[in-house]
């Protein structure tokens, strides 16, 4: 059968009845987005993923799976015919109250396997619910939130009563501790499962009107409906298809490449290799001005550095045909040798893998070595391991995690009516994008408008400029707009990845429990390419030596090139792999010295008021700035981890521990931890307010929302000020040509950064607000003066709605617009804290640990928004569980990935999470908006080394590698066995 | 989908959601079925294609090879064993998958990296017994070829002994020497041939187990 043959299909389609001419070959995924489905979408092209499902008679499949051809006749339904004209699906509803959307990628698929569930069973238990949503990965939310979703849609079309969804909230009492307040959140939980989260506030923090409450993320309705939000919903006449050659071989130089007969394809319309662009040298980590060095990238490059590296770019009428150009490009390599450990990369004698003369800023080029870095804080060394009467040494070594965001890295790019290179992106950072992509394509940045649209979640991956130039020189040289969107193998090999660390912890403790100096030596392999090399290995030092702020600290770091895909920027940012290695070896000090381990954290971990030892040496790509803990709830998140669960009852306690018989054990671990806010000194976020006739406002910011909800938190932040709610202000993010600048979305800063950008521009349209109400009102001015409800309420009880402010001040009195923008920057990166503790079995006969249950308790400051706060967390315990027991980027000997596809590589399903609950135990920080911290990074922190204690609890055995693979902790329990 | 004779027999060109759906389909098809396939891949997947694609589902295959199941294919004059459609002896069109159910206790077991990743390793066993004494038994194997297998040597080595920690000691270990696993990223041959022992133990005991009632 000729698999390009074209037949003619009749589908019904969202009720509508369809002719389609198709490829025989063609994948109903291809059809339906052709036909304007957008909410279908890509994910993998394999299966493993199920974010293309839809359904076929009423019965989920996954779109990439099924041919059109197959299915003629047959009755497709997608999300877009899920609502009415009227109103939205209950599933829908439900998905947006509850909190089940956060980037929106897999939401369709959800919903529709959701539905075909509730079809099927009105009242699925939560374990059916799993199992139904198990084929559709959701890499944002844990799955917690789906399920209460699909539990309370279950509800409503059952014809039951539910009330609003949202947090347990608490206040504990004055000379009482917050742990006291669990049991009445267990009893009030107690009817449901998942538990929703509990907030806990202190009993002098003042409640307000939209800040902490759990407000219902603004782009919700248009995620939940699968409207046209993303990168690649979108197309234009004459668009091109962009495809990627690369690297088969990990270190090779190219000696010849030839075109040819690439370019004489019909409806080729470029090819471009390292003969076609200008060697123009950069960096792709999407970081503030000027990036650090070494700038040792180039667009296309004559040598390649990894098996997926670049090699040449094609541009054609259909992807197909940009595929078969691809294999019609003729590359000769000259292949050679190279090194995938980092130890062998910098011997004597290793391969060279910046051997080019034209980069600058590697410390030692010939042992690879592209940092070093040396750091120290706090009283001298002699001094403070002379007071040390036991020294403890660790070495610990982490993987390499890849992000799997559901939607790969997708670029549009076009010129615009005036000459402009418009490029539509996927970016956490499209503010670095523009300013990093504009001398490689040899345009000022004043051509170029980078537009953000919804992301499909990017968790640090998208810090970085990964396709942006390549699909510019695509457009530049074809003059045509161009799509490039990566395969999810490109997604493993060709974007980035966490780094690979290896520490080497030195910890010297007294006979009191006291931590007296501290010493991390560590090795961060950065792959092919710096990018992140430098900043993440500082980050991770600086994190991990802060949590317990040793009277003396030292860092010492060298961060290698090997011949592996590049790591980057992966949320965690080298504290996730630091605090591995610092938690655990505190663990076994505290086992091995036979002390508590909390007694012997809390004896040692920072407490507010002190100085942040390492805080000035390491900054983040440069010196920092000398802070200090304003605010910690770390005793409080401990005492109430410790109390919900029932810690002291279990650990240690031999007949739990046997628990499930057999060769299982129970085990029981905790660690604790601390993160940043925005980087001191450097992140720079800006907002911009404009009252609208109706009293509405729209608000501009730079800031990326990739699914994390900060639109929302910006709003309600802007909201609070102005005293309305918040579907009165209208978000906008991002684009370079309307929305004032902000560094993006990294570091854990946007509530933080750009929040208090928000606050600021609000305080100012408020003050305007207040003035012209003044004027309106013949009053001298508009001190003290309130907005509240809509209104602006004068001391003597007058009132104006803002909607006659509007008015007056657009069209009647003294007329101007009531506008303003604001930026804010810190010289403070306030850590938020938090304690995770972690209940599992191992199985000592095949060494399978299952995890069980996951708490985390976070002091996140104030919560400007308890239901994304809290699937903050969820989503991140999931991807912290994948570092810590499954997730690991695998090579064979040539540095070709083995587990390059989402399911061997193994991200966690929903019907595998353990039971995840969540705790915010609120402070209030000076210096943050309204007293917020940050929240986004924190949760990658700590299950690592919990998992490592709790296998430890279970086993007696201390296991030093991550991910704990069955084999790895199997060698571990034998260690009689040979490696 | 029809139960006859002891035989519950499948329309091969049927999705596999067919077998979940029926309640007569034999509880550990069912249950691994459910395990092993997504809801999508169910609906998406017909029996026939599943059976021609071992590698997609290696448990699932392991399951009909411990439940002696046979399959019509088309042009051919006999029900065939399912190992004959590993071996490749044929390449008909399947048309119906049948599985024998009644007097067999089975086992199960296996090890994972999480409780829904697809096994490294995963023994299935099903026994037949007679006043304690193995009458006829399977054992099928994943993670130890490249294709799942059934080792009938072991289960030759059961027929005719009582089922006890003794002859399950024996036969874990007899798996143990007879498998010649390759090593991949997700466990090293050594790794795979000493869980094939410990999973053949587990899963015979589970099968001692439901066979005392216990």
């Amino acid at each position: 059968m000729d698999e390009q043959e074209r037949v003619t299909v009749v589908l019904n389609i969202n009720g509508q009845t369809r002719v389609c001419t198709v490829a025989r070959s063609e994948r109903l995924l291809d059809t339906l987005r052709q036909a304007s489905c957008f909410s279908v979408k890509f994910g993998c092209g394999s299966g493993d993923c199920g974010v293309c499902t839809v359904l076929l008679d009423g019965q989920p499949v996954r779109s990439c799976q099924v041919r059109t051809a197959d299915v003629a006749g047959h009755t497709i339904t997608t999300v877009e015919a899920l609502a009415t004209q009227d109103a939205l699906h209950p599933l829908q509803r439900a998905f947006i109250e509850t909190g089940a959307i956060q980037c929106g990628y897999c939401t369709p698929a959800q919903l529709l396997v959701a539905k075909a569930l509730l079809d099927r069973n009105p009242d699925p238990t939560e374990e059916e619910i799993r199992q139904a949503i198990s084929g559709v990965l959701c890499r944002c939310t844990g799955y917690v939130k789906i399920v209460q979703a699909i539990q309370r849609a279950a509800a409503l079309l059952r014809g039951e009563k539910v009330g609003p969804f949202g947090p347990v909230t608490e206040t504990w009492l004055p000379g009482h501790a917050p742990a006291e307040l669990l049991g009445r959140y267990y009893r009030i939980a107690e009817n449901g499962s998942p538990l929703p989260p509990l907030v806990i506030s202190p009993p002098d923090m003042q409640p307000l009107r939209v800040v902490g409450t759990p407000q219902a993320k603004v782009d919700g309705v248009k995620l939940a409906t699968g409207r046209p939000v993303f990168a690649d919903d979108f197309n234009m006449e004459g668009m091109l298809y962009g495809a990627l050659l690369t690297s088969p071989y990990a270190h090779a130089r190219i000696k010849r490449i030839d075109p040819t007969k690439a370019r004489a394809l019909p409806g080729v319309h470029a090819v471009l290799t390292c003969q076609d662009l200008p060697r123009v040298k950069y960096t792709s980590g999407g970081q503030s001005y000027p990036q650090p060095l070494p700038y040792d990238q180039v667009s296309l490059d004559n040598k390649v550095r990894h098996v997926g590296d670049r090699v040449a770019v094609v541009a054609a009428e259909t992807p197909e045909l940009a595929q078969q150009a691809l294999r019609l490009i003729e590359v000769e390599y000259e292949v050679l040798p190279h090194v995938l450990d980092p130890l062998e990369a910098m011997k004597d004698g290793a391969p060279i893998i910046h051997d080019e003369p034209d980069t600058e800023g590697i410390y030692d080029a010939a042992h690879n070595i592209v940092h070093h870095i040396e750091a120290e804080g706090g009283i001298p060394a002699a001094e403070a391991w002379a007071m040390a009467d036991h020294v403890f040494e660790g070495e610990y070594r982490t993987s390499q995690q890849q992000h799997a965001h559901l939607e790969p890295h997708v670029c549009i790019t076009y010129w615009d009516e005036d000459g402009r290179l418009v490029v539509r992106t996927s970016t956490q950072v499209p503010f670095h994008v523009r300013r990093i992509l504009a001398p490689l394509i040899g345009l000022p940045v004043k051509r170029i408008r980078v537009i953000k649209p919804r992301i499909g979640g990017g968790f640090g991956n998208k810090q970085e400029m990964i396709i942006e130039d390549l699909c510019a020189h695509l457009t530049i040289a074809t003059g045509r707009p161009v799509r490039m969107m990566y395969t999810r193998y490109q997604e493993f090999v060709s974007s980035r990845s966490r780094h690979p660390q290896i520490m080497r912890y030195k910890i010297g403790v007294t006979n009191d429990m006291r931590v007296v100096a501290t010493e991390l030596r560590l090795i961060g392999d950065t792959g092919a390419y710096g990018t992140h090399g430098l900043t993440v290995q500082m980050v991770g030092g600086q994190k991990g030596l802060t949590l317990y702020n040793a009277p003396h600290c030292k860092f010492i770091c060298d961060v290698v090139y090997t011949n592996k895909p590049t790591p980057g920027a992966f949320r965690g940012y080298g504290s996730t792999q630091c605090h591995f290695g610092i938690e655990t070896l505190m663990s076994e000090i505290a086992d091995r010295m036979g002390w508590d381990v909390i007694e012997f954290k809390r004896k040692n971990w920072i407490k507010p008021g002190e100085e942040m030892v390492m805080s000035k040496a390491l900054g983040e790509g440069r010196e920092g700035f000398e802070q200090v803990v304003r605010s910690s709830g770390l005793e409080q998140c401990v005492q109430v981890g410790v109390e919900a669960m029932r810690w002291y009852e279990k650990r240690g306690n031999a007949e739990w521990r046997r628990g499930p018989g057999g060769a299982k054990r129970r085990g029981i671990g905790m660690s604790v931890m601390l993160h940043g806010s925005g980087i001191a000194g450097l992140d720079l976020g800006a907002a911009t307010i404009k009252m609208n006739d109706d009293g509405s406002f729209n608000l501009l910011v730079g800031a990326t929302d990739l699914g994390t909800g900060s639109d929302t938190i910006l709003a309600q932040i802007a909201a609070e000020v102005l005293g309305v709610p918040v579907e009165d202000i209208i978000v906008y993010s991002s684009d370079t040509d309307f929305t004032p600048f902000d560094k993006g979305a990294y570091a854990s800063s946007t509530t933080y950064i750009s929040g208090g950008a928000v606050y600021k521009a609000a305080l100012q349209v408020a003050e305007q607000i207040k003035a012209h109400a003044a004027l309106m009102l013949g009053l001298e001015s508009g001190e003290g003066m309130l907005l509240r409800d809509r209104q602006v309420i004068a001391p003597n009880g007058t009132r104006l709605t803002l909607e006659q402010v509007a008015l007056s001040s657009l069209h009647q009195h003294h007329q101007h617009q009531i506008i303003a923008s604001a930026s804010h920057m810190s010289y403070e990166c306030p850590p938020p804290f938090g304690a995770q503790f972690v209940e599992l079995v191992v199985d000592t006969e095949t060494g399978q640990v299952t995890v069980e249950r996951v708490l985390m308790v976070a002091d996140a400051g104030r919560v400007i928004n308890p239901i994304t706060a809290s699937g903050q967390v969820e989503g991140g315990i999931q991807q912290a569980l994948g570092f810590a027991h499954c997730e690991e980027m695998v090579y064979d000997e040539l540095g070709r990935l083995l587990n390059p596809r989402l399911g061997p590589y193994h991200v966690y399903r929903a019907n595998e999470m353990p039971d995840i609950q969540v705790i915010f135990v609120q402070t209030e920080e000076p210096t943050g908006p309204f007293g917020a911290k940050s929240i986004a990074e924190l949760p990658l922190d700590g299950i690592a080394p919990a998992v490592a204690d709790a296998i430890h609890d279970a086993t007696g055995v201390w296991i030093r590698e991550l991910p704990f693979t069955p084999e790895r902790v199997w060698r571990a329990l034998h260690p009689e066995l040979a490696v | 989908m029809c139960s006859a004779n002891d035989i519950w027999h499948a329309d091969a060109t049927a999705p596999i959601q067919r077998i979940t759906d029926d309640p007569n389909s034999p509880q550990l098809l069912r249950r691994l079925t459910l395990e092993t396939f997504s809801w999508q891949m169910r609906n998406e997947t017909s029996i026939q294609k599943a059976l021609r694609s071992p590698r997609t589902a290696p448990r699932w295959m392991a399951a009909l090879l411990a439940l002696g199941a046979t399959v019509t294919v088309e042009g051919e004059a006999t029900e065939m064993a399912v190992a004959h459609l590993l071996e490749r002896r044929t390449q008909g069109e399947v048309v119906a998958l049948h599985i024998p159910t009644s007097g067999m206790v089975w086992g199960e077991a296996c090890v994972r990296r999480t409780p829904a990743d697809d096994p490294i390793v995963a023994v299935v066993a099903t026994v037949a017994l007679e006043n304690g004494v193995v009458r006829q038994a399977r054992l099928a194997l994943t993670g130890v070829w490249a294709e799942p297998v059934r080792l009938a040597s072991a289960g030759a080595l059961l027929a005719g002994r009582l089922l006890d920690e003794a002859t399950i000691h024996t036969i874990a270990r007899a798996v143990e020497n007879e498998v010649t696993p390759q090593g991949d990223f997700l466990g090293s041959a050594e790794y795979r041939r000493a869980m094939a022992a410990v999973l053949t133990r587990r899963a015979l005991a589970q099968c001692m187990h439901f066979a005392t009632g216990e």
